[in-house]
C-alpha cells in the first residue's frame, strides 16, 4: 500500500533536486553539531561555576585556621548510665522521648558485663551525612559543628543511612506543641518540624557565649566534657579543667569506629576493658 | 500482515467496549484510593505508612526502585532488538516503549511519597549538593526519562502520517488533528526514512548505558552508606540485571494483556512470547547468579554487622520470603522456559507473573533488612507496613494499565511502519509468506549486556584485629592511668613563698616560678604546678592545669607554655607542701602576640580532589546527551518538515 503511493513521488521528485537537499541537510547537521558543541561547552563552563558554591560547602573550612575547634571527651570510667544527660538535653530542645540527641547506649563488655556509654553527635571532620544530603542541607560550620537547616531539609533520609552512628532520627509525625515561648529555627537552635530530621547540635547556641553544652551542664559525674581543640582546653560540668591533649594522651582516649575515616570530633576514655569497636 | 497492523492499531481507536470502561473505572478508583492514602500521609507524616527510625527507607524506595526497573525492560529489550537486527520485534516495540515511558513516570512519581517534605522538592535544581548520590539519581532518572520519551515517539512519525493519510475518518477529529501536526510531512521519502532509522539507532545506542547508569546510580544511593549489605560493590549491576529481568517480566505481561483485549492474535503470536520468555531466562540466570554472588562473600567473611544480616535473610525470621523468592522468582520462572511442555504463551504469561511480584519482594528485603540493623547495638528494628503505603503501591501498580490503556487510545498499539517495512524487506529476501506457520530458530537471546561487571569482592572490616587493637589500647590506657598517680607532694612541713614571672620569647610563654622558704632560703625539689586561666567556657573562668615542674637548688621552677590563642593570658602557679597544708599561689599576665593552634586537621583523603573534576565531567556528559537526544527530535523534525517543502515545490 504504502509502496503505491509513496515510492513513486519519491523516484519523479528527489532525485532531481535532491543534490541541493542532500547538501543543505548535511550543512544544517554540521551546523547542528556545532552548536551542539558550544552547547555543551556553555553548559560546562557555566555548571564549573555552578559546582563551585556546593564544592565550597562539603570542603572543610579548617585550613583557615578557625577560633574554635568544638569537640567533646565523654570519660566513660565514671559513667554510671543515669541518662541525666539525654534528660537535660530533651528539656532543653523540647523532644519527644524517643528522639535521643545524645542517647546513653548499654554496651556489652569483653566480660559479659554491660557498660553505659553516651552518643551524642559525633561532629565528624568528614561529615558522611553532610555528602550525601541531595540537597545540602546539613553543613558545617568553622568551628566543625555538624549542623541541619530543617528549613531546606527535602526528607530524603539519606544522612540517617550514612551515618555510621544512628546519631539521626526523623520526625514522622507531628511534634508536640512547645509549651515554650516560641523561637526561631535556625540550624543552631533547630524547632522540630514534620518531615525532617533532626540530630545533636553540641548547644552551639551556648558555646560562643561560654556556656557548655545541656548534657555537659547536666552530666553529675563529670563524664561529658566539652573542648576546644584550637585553645587546647576542656572542661566538664563539675568544672574539672584539662588541658586537652595532656589529658587525651594520658589515659589513651580513642574515637568511634575510627574505621570509617569520619574523623569523629568526640572521644573517648576507656576504664572498664570496653571495646569500642562497633558492630559496622 | 500490512492491513492487519493497520487495522489493529485502528481497532482501539473505535468506540470503548463496555469491559474497557469498567476497567478504566476499576483502575482510576485504585489510583484514587492511592492518592487519597498519600493524602493523609502528607497530613499525619510517614509515621501512619510504617516508618520509624530503624526502618527509615522501606517501601515506597523499593517502589521506586521496581518501577524505574521494569521501565528498563521495555526500553533495553526493544533497543538491543533493533539494534541486532531482530525482526520478530516489530508488533512488540510499541507496547514495550510505551510500558518504558507509562512506568518510568509512574517510578519517578513514587520518589514523592518516599519523601518526607515533598513541597521542597524543587530544592533539587535550586539548591544541589553534588557530592550527594540521590541528587545524580535525580539527574540519571530525569535523562532516562526524557531518552525514553524521544525512543517511544520518533517511531510515531511514520505511523501516524501512514493512519492519518488512510483512515484519518476513523481517527475521529482530535487524534486526526494530532497526527496531522506530528506527522506533517512525512511523505516516507528514502531520506526522510534514512534520517529517522539514523537517529533511532543513535537513540537505541543512548538508552542502553543510560539504562544501565541510572539503575547502577540508584544502586549506589544505596551501596555509597556504610551500612552492611547496602554497602557491596556488587549492587549496581546486581539491580541493573535486576531491573532487566523483571522489565521483559512485565512486557511480556503488557503484550498478553493487550493481545489479549485487542485480538492481536494475527501479529502476536506464541513465539513471540517464548522469545521474550528466552530473554526472561537469561535475565533470571543472571540475577540468581548475581543473588548469591552478593551474599556469598559477605556471609563466609563473616563481619558481625553483615553476618548479622544474612543470617537474618538466610535463615530467620526473613528468610520465609528470600527462599520464596529464589523459588517463584528464580528458579520457577527458568524452569517454565526450560520444560518443552511449558514453553508456551500461558507458560511464559505464568512465569512473567511471579517474577514481578517476587522482584519487588526481593528489593523490600534488600532496602528493609540493612535498613532494620542498629549499627550501634547491633539489634534489629521492624518496619510494619500499614495499609497505606500497600494502597499507594497497588495505585502505582493500577496505575500501568490505566496510563497504557489511555495512551493506545491516544497513540497506535503498533509500530505499524516497523511491521511493513520488516514484512516489505522479508518478502524482498524471498523468505517464507507467513512467518507465524514456521517459526525460526534464530539464536533468541539478545546481544550479551557488556556491563556485566562481576565485581564480588566483599570489604572486610578486620573486626576481629580491631577488637584485639583497642583491647589492646584498653590495656594500656589502664597502665597508664596508672602510671599517672598523682605526683608525690613535696614533703616540707612549712609552705614556702612563691612569685611567677612570665614572659613571650620565641612564640612561647617562657613561665618562671621563684620559691623561698619561710627560712629566706630558695626552696629546692619542690613540686610547682602550673595553670593557665579561661573564661572560654564560662565568665567565671577555669584554670587549666598546662604542666608541672619540680624547682632547682635556686629555687627557681620554669614551663616553656605554647600559646594557642593571642591576647591576654593570666597563668597561675601553685605549689603544696605537706600534705594537707594549704597550697600556696601567684599569678601573673603575659600579652601574647605570636600563638600557634593547637588543633591539627586530619589530612585530606586521597581521592579528595577528584570529585571536583568528576563533577565537571559528569556535566558535560549529562549535557552532551540531553543536546544529543533534543537534535535527534529536531533532526527528525526537519527532514519531515523539508521533503513536504520540496514536494510542494517541484508538484
Amino acid at each position: 500500500m504504502q509502496s503505491h503511493t509513496t515510492r513513486p513521488e519519491d523516484g519523479s521528485v528527489c532525485p532531481p533536486p535532491g543534490a541541493a537537499p542532500e547538501e543543505r541537510q548535511g550543512l544544517t547537521r554540521r551546523n547542528l553539531l556545532a552548536t551542539l558543541g558550544v552547547a555543551a561547552t556553555g553548559s560546562a563552563l557555566a555548571m564549573v561555576s555552578y559546582q563551585d558554591d556546593a564544592q565550597a560547602a562539603i570542603t572543610p573550612k579548617a585550613a583557615t585556621a578557625p577560633e574554635h575547634a568544638w569537640c567533646m571527651v565523654i570519660d566513660l570510667r565514671n559513667c554510671d548510665g543515669c541518662k541525666i544527660c539525654t534528660i537535660s538535653c530533651q528539656s532543653r530542645h523540647n523532644l519527644r522521648e524517643e528522639q535521643t540527641w545524645i542517647k546513653v547506649y548499654d554496651m556489652p563488655d569483653s566480660t559479659g558485663g554491660k557498660f553505659s556509654m553516651p552518643r551524642p553527635c559525633m561532629m565528624c571532620e568528614d561529615p558522611p551525612c553532610m555528602y550525601v544530603c541531595p540537597v545540602g542541607a546539613t553543613e558545617r560550620t568553622d568551628t566543625g559543628l555538624v549542623l541541619v537547616d530543617t528549613d531546606a531539609c527535602v526528607g530524603s533520609r539519606a544522612c540517617m543511612a550514612a551515618c555510621p552512628y544512628e546519631a539521626r532520627y526523623f520526625n514522622w509525625t507531628e511534634p508536640p506543641k512547645s509549651k515554650r515561648m516560641p523561637m526561631p529555627n535556625t540550624p543552631e537552635m533547630p524547632v522540630a518540624k514534620l518531615g525532617t530530621v533532626g540530630k545533636c547540635v553540641l548547644c552551639a547556641d551556648r558555646l560562643p557565649h561560654g556556656e557548655l553544652p545541656a548534657c555537659v551542664e547536666g552530666c553529675p559525674m563529670g563524664v561529658l566534657y566539652i573542648g576546644d581543640l584550637v585553645t587546647d582546653i576542656a572542661v566538664n560540668g563539675l568544672g574539672k579543667t584539662v588541658a586537652l591533649t595532656e589529658f587525651l594522651k594520658n589515659n589513651d582516649a580513642v574515637r568511634f569506629k575510627e574505621e570509617h575515616g569520619t574523623n569523629p570530633r568526640v572521644y573517648y576514655i576507656l576504664g572498664h576493658g570496653q571495646n569500642l569497636g562497633g558492630t559496622a | 500482515m500490512t492491513t492487519a497492523a493497520r487495522e489493529a492499531s485502528l481497532r482501539p481507536f473505535g468506540k470503548p467496549s463496555r469491559t474497557w470502561w469498567l476497567a478504566i473505572i476499576a483502575l482510576s478508583g485504585v489510583v484514587l484510593t492511592g492518592i487519597a492514602a498519600w493524602v493523609i500521609q502528607l497530613r499525619s507524616g510517614m509515621g501512619v505508612a510504617g516508618y520509624n527510625d530503624h526502618a527509615f527507607w522501606a517501601i515506597y524506595i523499593a517502589d521506586v526502585i521496581t518501577f524505574i526497573g521494569v521501565s528498563y525492560g521495555g526500553a533495553v529489550v526493544s533497543a538491543i532488538l533493533r539494534l541486532t537486527g531482530a525482526t520478530w520485534r516489530a508488533p512488540l516495540t510499541r507496547l514495550a516503549e510505551g510500558t518504558a515511558v507509562v512506568t518510568v513516570l509512574i517510578g519517578s512519581a513514587l520518589i514523592i511519597p518516599h519523601i518526607g517534605n515533598p513541597a521542597l522538592l524543587w530544592e533539587l535544581l535550586a539548591r544541589p549538593n553534588l557530592s550527594a548520590p540521590v541528587f545524580w539519581d535525580f539527574v540519571a532518572v530525569m535523562t532516562y526519562t526524557f531518552a525514553s520519551i524521544v525512543f517511544f515517539a520518533l517511531p510515531l512519525v511514520p505511523d501516524m502520517a501512514v493512519l492519518h493519510k488512510g483512515h484519518a475518518k476513523r481517527l475521529g477529529k482530535p487524534r486526526a488533528t494530532l497526527y496531522a501536526t506530528v506527522s506533517k510531512g512525512w511523505v516516507g521519502a528514502p531520506r526522510q526514512r534514512r534520517v529517522l532509522a539514523g537517529a533511532l539507532g543513535l537513540v537505541s545506542i543512548m538508552i542502553i548505558p543510560l539504562a544501565v547508569s541510572v539503575h547502577s546510580v540508584l544502586a549506589w544511593a544505596f551501596a555509597t552508606t556504610s551500612r552492611p549489605w547496602w554497602h557491596e560493590s556488587i549492587w549496581a549491576p546486581q539491580f541493573v540485571v535486576a531491573a532487566l529481568y523483571s522489565g521483559v517480566a512485565l512486557v511480556i505481561l503488557v503484550v498478553a494483556g493487550f493481545r489479549r483485549g485487542y485480538h492481536l492474535e494475527g501479529l502476536i503470536h506464541e513465539r513471540h512470547f517464548i522469545r521474550l520468555g528466552f530473554i526472561l531466562a537469561t535475565f533470571s540466570a543472571g540475577y540468581l547468579y548475581f543473588t548469591f554472588a552478593d551474599l556469598i562473600p559477605g556471609a563466609y567473611v563473616g563481619d558481625p554487622s553483615t553476618a548479622a544480616v544474612f543470617q537474618k535473610l538466610l535463615t530467620g525470621d526473613l528468610a520465609l520470603y528470600f527462599w520464596m523468592f529464589a523459588v517463584f522468582g528464580g528458579l520457577l520462572p527458568l524452569l517454565l522456559v526450560a520444560i518443552p511442555r511449558t514453553r508456551n504463551t500461558k507458560g511464559m504469561v505464568t512465569a512473567a507473573i511471579f517474577v514481578v511480584p517476587m522482584m519487588w519482594l526481593k528489593r523490600i528485603l534488600m532496602v528493609t533488612a540493612p535498613g532494620a540493623y542498629d549499627t550501634v547495638t547491633g539489634a534489629f528494628g521492624a518496619y510494619h507496613f500499614t495499609w497505606i503505603p500497600i494502597a499507594i503501591t497497588v495505585a502505582a501498580t493500577a496505575a500501568i494499565p490505566l496510563l497504557l490503556m489511555v495512551l493506545f487510545r491516544v497513540v497506535p498499539l503498533l509500530s505499524i511502519d516497523e511491521i511493513e517495512e520488516i514484512d516489505e524487506m522479508e518478502e524482498m529476501e524471498g523468505l517464507e509468506k507467513s512467518v507465524a506457520a514456521h517459526p525460526r530458530t534464530e539464536p533468541s537471546e539478545p546481544a550479551s549486556h557488556d556491563e556485566k561487571l562481576v565485581g564480588a569482592t566483599s570489604r572486610s572490616h578486620r573486626a576481629a584485629g580491631a577488637t584485639g587493637v583497642l583491647l589492646l589500647v584498653a590495656l594500656l590506657s589502664m597502665l597508664g592511668v596508672s602510671a599517672a598517680a598523682p605526683a608525690k607532694a613535696a614533703t616540707s612541713p612549712s609552705a614556702p613563698a612563691i612569685t611567677l614571672t612570665g614572659a613571650e620569647a620565641g612564640g612561647a610563654v617562657q613561665l618562671t616560678a621563684k620559691l623561698i622558704s619561710p627560712n629566706g632560703l630558695p626552696r629546692d625539689k619542690a613540686n610547682v604546678a602550673f595553670q593557665l586561666l579561661t573564661k572560654e567556657f564560662g565568665a567565671q573562668g577555669h584554670l587549666v592545669p598546662i604542666g608541672s615542674a619540680t624547682s632547682d637548688t635556686t629555687g627557681v621552677a620554669t614551663l616553656t607554655y605554647q600559646p594557642t590563642v593571642t591576647g591576654k593570658h593570666e597563668f597561675f602557679v601553685t605549689t603544696t607542701a605537706a600534705a594537707g597544708a594549704k597550697a600556696t599561689g601567684s599569678g601573673t599576665t603575659v600579652e601574647v602576640t605570636v600563638a600557634k593552634s593547637a588543633y591539627h586537621p586530619a589530612p585530606a583523603k586521597p581521592l579528595a580532589g577528584v570529585g571536583k573534576v568528576l563533577v565537571g565531567v559528569l556535566f558535560t556528559i549529562v549535557a552532551s546527551i540531553w543536546l544529543t537526544l533534543g537534535a535527534q527530535v529536531v533532526r527528525v523534525r526537519r527532514v519531515t518538515r523539508g521533503v513536504q517543502q520540496t514536494t510542494i515545490s517541484s508538484a
